[in-house]
């Protein structure tokens, strides 16, 4: 103790020695009972950080598991390691969605459309879904009025390919009865170049086009969908006959003459009216018509293996898949904790403010009790 | 007299390498923990119970316990002074609901604070507030210094060493006033 400390003691010698002569020590009962319950608090201690220290981690990479497990589960079996970005849609009809087949790596067009009819195999025997097309297993109904529309996305592997792939396309749409719409071609220096065509081609022979147009290099996206048509034409056919007969009643009306002068006016207005109404619901007829005559294709030309969506026939594709389905996941995680502490939080804020309160309201006592 | 406010060389170079283990800290400091928790509740029965529970809570947080920051004795009063305080909280809360409520009566009964102590001083240091009483225990019984005793109130030094003289010559003048 230093010299201060003493000094605040000087002229109480004796108090000091006479409390410090006998002071009062713990009993041996106390002494035991204190070394018996401590081994029972340490499991209580040893339970409230294994909450924290076990729980917490526990918890943490339990959520990341199930990321990295629907990350693998989405990126696996039904959808094979670089398949084709394909994507079918078919729009009000009473068919069934197409089937996707697996095709062939390797083969020439006729070779691939017929490989959705034989078995999905590569010389070597794998499975290969590079497939350069896959109309064999797109059938777009000839028996019914559809709209198809297609988009594929092709690479070529240079500038002059690019090229000459653009040239073609403008012929082969031209060779089945149908014309490019607008042709956008753009290239650079470094050879790399991209083309964008909106073809139009009679729908009877868009399977051909597609399939076609999808050899003209490495088909690495494909998206189609059809839109049935035919119920559509079926209702304004029955409206076109609807008004006709009644427009022929009207008319033969008119020529009677037992009708009285507002009667006559009130039947030629209604005769005005459905004549109207057959020219407009002939000229949506005559539009459906159109649209179920022909597809539209949407074809983009590419030299760049980066600008190509899907297409991965790189080996890291699947892992690529994973970790993007698993970050997908986790995000979701991440939003669920969010929202959980948005409801909590309030929650949290009152029970911090009331042990903020109580925390006070101690150290308020423990003043009073200090200078009591 | 210092070796009760000095980091006991065991433990002092990283903290929790080498910390003594928690029955030789209750048989080196089970006593002074007592005596401080008879002199600030004056009630033996509460000190042994109040000090049952300080090393109870001090064996939960005794991993936490830092060697560096202070002695096991400072850290320990501090726990019992916690404890205490709860006491106190209850205490009034049963004065309050009980009107038959005579504890200083009973503490006339039988000597508290030591066997030894003269009627006078007995009595005097009955008639000390707990906060007075606690200041004495501290700095005279436990030997604190006047840093360590100060951090055990939740005060300053100068309020410490303030505190100490008044009480120390409130005692004298209750003893005095007794014997008169």
């Amino acid at each position: 103790m230093s010299g201060t400390d003493w000094s605040e003691l000087d002229g109480y010698e004796a108090l000091v020695s006479e409390l410090r002569t006998d002071p009062p020590v713990a009993p041996e009962r106390l002494r035991q009972q204190i070394l018996e319950r401590a081994p029972g608090s340490r499991r209580r201690m040893s339970g409230r950080r294994r909450l924290g220290l076990v729980v917490v981690p526990v918890a943490v990479v339990l959520a990341v598991g199930a990321a990295l497990v629907h990350g693998f589960v989405s990126s696996g079996s039904k959808r094979p390691e670089a398949f084709l970005n394909q994507k079918i849609v078919v729009r009000n009809t009473p068919t069934t969605a197409h089937e996707l087949a697996p095709i062939p790596r390797s083969g020439t067009p006729d070779s691939l459309q017929a490989a959705g009819r034989s078995s999905p195999t590569t010389p070597n025997g794998g499975l290969a879904y590079h497939a350069v097309h896959v109309t064999a297993g797109v059938a777009i109904p000839r028996n019914r009025l559809v709209h198809a529309d297609a988009s594929l996305q092709v690479r070529v592997p240079n500038r002059s390919a690019l090229s000459r792939a653009t040239n073609k396309a403008t012929q082969i749409v031209s060779s089945l009865g149908g014309y490019a719409q607008s042709v956008q071609y753009q290239s650079a220096r470094q050879g790399s170049g991209d083309a964008f065509l909106a073809l139009r081609v009679p729908v009877g022979r868009a399977e051909t086009a597609i399939a076609r147009l999808g050899s003209l290099g490495r088909l690495v996206s494909q998206q189609i969908s059809t839109q049935d048509l035919q119920q559509q034409l079926t209702h304004q056919t029955n409206q076109i006959g609807s008004l006709r007969r009644a427009i022929a009643v009207y008319e033969q009306a008119l020529q009677s003459g037992s009708l009285s002068a507002t009667q006559r006016v009130e039947i030629q207005i209604k005769l005005a009216n459905a004549q109207h109404s057959l020219k407009l619901v002939r000229r949506a007829r005559s539009g459906t018509v159109a649209s179920g005559a022909t597809a539209d294709i949407s074809l983009t030309l590419t030299t760049n293996k980066n600008g190509i969506v899907g297409g991965g026939h790189h080996k890291s594709g699947r892992f690529d898949r994973l970790l993007g389905s698993a970050g997908s996941f986790l995000a979701l995680e991440g939003i669920i904790v969010l929202y959980a502490l948005i409801v909590v939080g309030p929650l949290l804020v009152l029970g911090g403010l009331a042990w903020w309160i109580l925390r006070e309201r101690r150290r308020r006592e423990e003043r009073l009790l200090a200078s009591a | 007299m210092t070796g009760v406010n000095a980091v006991p060389a065991a433990v002092r170079p990283s903290g929790r390498v080498g910390a003594p283990p928690f029955a030789d800290v209750v048989a080196e400091h089970l006593d002074a923990v007592y005596r401080y928790l008879v002199y600030l509740t004056g009630d033996r029965a509460a000190a042994e119970d109040l000090a049952a529970e300080t090393f109870e809570r001090a064996f939960r947080s005794w991993r936490r316990f830092d060697p560096r920051r202070g002695a096991p004795r400072t850290w320990l009063c501090r726990i019992a002074r916690s404890a205490a305080v709860d006491w106190f909280r209850a205490e009034a809360r049963r004065h309050r609901r009980e009107e038959t409520y005579t504890r200083d009566e009973a503490l006339l009964e039988e000597s508290v604070f030591a066997e030894g102590l003269s009627p006078e001083l007995e009595s005097a240091l009955r008639r000390l507030t707990p906060a007075e009483r606690e200041v004495v225990a501290l700095r005279v019984l436990l030997e604190l210094d006047g840093p360590s005793a100060a951090r055990v109130l939740g005060i300053s030094g100068t309020a410490c060493s303030t505190r100490l003289s008044r009480a120390l010559k409130r005692l004298e003048e209750e003893m005095t006033h007794v014997r008169d």
